[in-house]
């Protein structure tokens, strides 16, 4: 099935972001997963919050920085298979200012109460800190090297 | 908000600025006025805001014709739901490859063997995760095998699948009659009767079929040196060289023209070909926007003013490469701006027409003879014969020195065989049979079927509501599906109807913008094209196709009124 891409660009995966109404899935998706926690009847609002917040900071750590490669073959000779989704992409600033959004109106709701503080914090700086520029390419202690 | 030429060469490296007004002051010759029209209007980088880009081009002394190409923005909602369908498609696959790793389900994708386990993997079966679970479960719309000529109608053979399109059986029935809707068959040449038929039966009790040799050596047959006069004739150029294959014509040749040191300008939606021979060549690659004049401008000038990236040497040859219509998107190439570009900063202009000869033309010549312009201002004109002219293998033609050059440093004709004298013969008969040297009228008739096939078509499927991409006059026609789902049941529901159809989805398009292709041909008649048109109708309504959000001009619902019901009522 390598049909190859129609377009110059060998490696869809650098697009995909870029695609129409991307976006607004994204935002949609994320409103979806508050509404649902919302509705658990025995969580309060502020661990509701900083729940959102770590999941959506867990999953957007594993599919942009834990899975290497794409899910179809390329024609570009594998260039892109030790390299994250992240890594793949040109360019990536609204999702760091989604984070931050995110961060600010978590912590906003639950009244800055020193865990889930805490909690809020380190799962932000774990999405934030591989997305530095210093950090392309780099693996920590050889984790998810190939 | 009018910008004179002299703001903007102060403004030199600035992004192009957008004209808000349409029309300017002609200046002949000047390259700086081509931007007239509101598709140019948008800068290089910018995303694109309008609703739709539809371009009309009224009054430009560039053009002798109407230039109009839309190609409507997907609808924010169709964006959406596409998104969450290869969400949930995504889902379901991760969930798959659980249960085919915990053995509940079979595997049937080739894996490591066990005593290789430990070394580097051969088979990474990520890569293969989009093939094995969105692939596979459509995988029966593609690849179907047809056991006729693939003219207007053809045959194919039956086949099923038990294990959800693993493998295909065929049950021994064909499927006789099927409209066909995909092939490549713009001016009807793929028949097995008629005199191309005939004359190449005849060629074949006179030289065989095979060559056995390359055009260097003892494989230059003078039929072949008739087909390359007459090609030259057809283009109205000064020589031609025909090769085995479309795609080794393109991949073989540019690494023969450029090599490191050149600049070449592609278009962003150019064919793997073109790509792959750029790639080959080593040259400097840049990629302007899909037929974005402006851009392609900012990039001459940038080329010229700056040289290459550290020494700021000059460059030894600049190479744009287009193509004639993009057959993914159904747009032709802005022709007239790319020739006074190409003269105003004296780069070279490579032209691939691999869709348009023979497809475009009130002459059947091509996109150059569409826009009533000199043939000798391409200085590399490419096509194949794939397309309109039922053969097979593609040509370069151009001046004389060039094609010279090109005999004994190219790899297709040194190392690659030399075309089959049928296909040869099928060439020369069907180029004369269009320029009307056998002295008959069936090519001009042919040409003029295509042309008018293709306006009832597109303007019947815009009246249904549905998105066409394209320009007006171009025999492709893609129309857009979006949804995953949708390509898959588009594709068995046409045939389910009798007609063939080519879906398309990613990644050999964008993500959300999938799409069936149609290709008109000459050998359609207007029954076939209405009857398939109401197919594609029922099917647009069930799976609900119908996006597009313009106003149509003859309203849908002024069928349902017959003339007399009024006056059923004064009575």
């Amino acid at each position: 099935m390598n049909v190859g891409t129609a377009h110059s660009e060998v490696n869809p995966n650098t697009r995909v972001m870029n695609s129409r109404g991307m976006w607004l899935s994204y935002t949609l998706s994320i409103g979806l997963l508050h509404h649902i926690l919302l509705s658990i009847p025995f969580v309060s609002v502020p661990v509701v919050w900083t729940l959102t917040n770590m999941i959506h900071n867990l999953c957007m750590y594993l599919l942009l920085h834990t899975v290497k490669g794409t899910p179809f073959q390329t024609p570009d000779q594998g260039k892109a298979r030790l390299l994250t989704h992240w890594e793949q992409m040109d360019y990536g600033v609204q999702f760091t200012a989604s984070q931050r959004v995110s961060y600010l109106l978590t912590s906003f709701y639950t009244k800055y109460d020193r865990v889930h503080f805490v909690v809020n914090t380190v799962s932000l700086l774990t999405v934030l800190i591989p997305k530095l520029p210093q950090l392309h390419g780099v693996r920590i202690f050889g984790i998810n090297k190939y | 908000m009018a910008e004179s030429p002299a703001t903007k060469e102060a403004h030199g490296e600035e992004m192009c600025r957008p004209l808000k007004n349409g029309l300017k002051p002609e200046r002949n010759g000047s390259a700086r006025n081509l931007h007239r029209n509101r598709q140019n209007d948008r800068r290089c980088q910018a995303d694109e805001e309008e609703e739709e880009e539809e371009t009309i081009l009224q009054h430009d002394s560039l053009y002798s014709r109407p230039f109009t190409e839309s190609f409507e923005e997907t609808p924010m909602w169709v964006a959406v739901l596409t998104n969450v369908g290869y969400v949930i498609l995504i889902i379901f696959g991760y969930l798959r490859d659980l249960l085919r790793h915990w053995k509940i389900e079979q595997r049937h994708i080739a894996r490591e063997k066990e005593e290789q386990k430990d070394f580097v993997p051969l088979y990474r079966d990520f890569q293969n995760f989009y093939t094995r679970n969105l692939y596979m479960r459509i995988r029966d719309n593609w690849n179907r095998p047809i056991c006729s000529v693939p003219g207007a109608k053809m045959d194919l053979m039956d086949r099923t699948s038990h294990d959800y399109n693993w493998t295909f059986e065929y049950t021994g029935r064909t499927v006789k009659d099927v409209i066909n809707l995909g092939s490549y068959n713009y001016l009807g040449f793929a028949e097995n009767t008629g005199p191309c038929a005939d004359s190449a039966a005849q060629v074949v009790r006179t030289y065989g079929i095979g060559v056995a040799s390359t055009r260097q050596e003892i494989g230059n047959l003078d039929k072949h040196e008739e087909m390359e006069k007459q090609v030259a004739k057809f283009l109205g150029v000064e020589s031609a060289m025909a090769f085995g294959m479309g795609f080794a014509t393109n991949s073989m040749n540019i690494p023969a023209l450029v090599g490191k040191g050149c600049l070449i300008l592609s278009d962003e939606l150019n064919h793997t070909s073109l790509v792959l021979g750029a790639r080959l060549s080593g040259a400097t690659i840049r990629v302007f926007k899909h037929n974005n004049m402006q851009c392609l401008e900012k990039l001459l000038s940038e080329a010229i003013i700056y040289g290459q990236p550290r020494t700021h040497r000059p460059w030894k040859k600049i190479l744009i490469v287009v193509e004639g219509i993009y057959s993914m998107e159904g747009s032709i190439v802005r022709l007239p701006e790319v020739i006074a570009l190409k003269k105003r900063y004296k780069a070279y202009l490579y032209l691939d027409e691999a869709h348009s000869i023979g497809a475009l033309g009130h002459r059947g010549r091509g996109v150059v003879d569409y826009f009533d312009l000199d043939p000798r201002d391409v200085d590399v004109l490419m096509g194949t014969f794939t397309k309109s002219f039922g053969a097979a293998g593609g040509y370069i033609a151009g001046k004389r020195e060039l094609i010279e050059y090109l005999r004994s440093h190219s790899h297709s004709a040194v190392y690659a065989a030399s075309m089959s004298p049928p296909v040869v013969e099928q060439i020369i008969t069907s180029m004369k049979c269009i320029m009307g040297d056998d002295g008959t009228s069936i090519g001009c008739k042919r040409l003029q079927q295509l042309a008018e096939n293709t306006t009832y078509f597109r303007r019947r499927l815009r009246e249904m509501g549905f998105i066409i991409y394209g320009n007006d006059d171009s025999p492709v026609i893609p129309m857009m599906l979006y949804m995953p789902a949708k390509i898959g049941a588009f594709g068995r529901e046409m045939l389910k109807k009798n007609i063939g159809v080519v879906v398309v989805g990613f990644p050999a398009t964008s993500l959300v913008e999938s799409r069936a292709r149609f290709c008109i041909s000459a050998a359609h008649s207007k029954e076939i094209l209405d009857t398939a048109l109401s197919a594609i109708s029922e099917v647009g309504d069930v799976l609900q196709l119908k996006y597009s959000r313009r106003l149509t001009q003859n309203a849908p619902s002024a069928h349902l009124f017959a003339e007399n019901m009024f006056e059923d009522i004064d009575h």
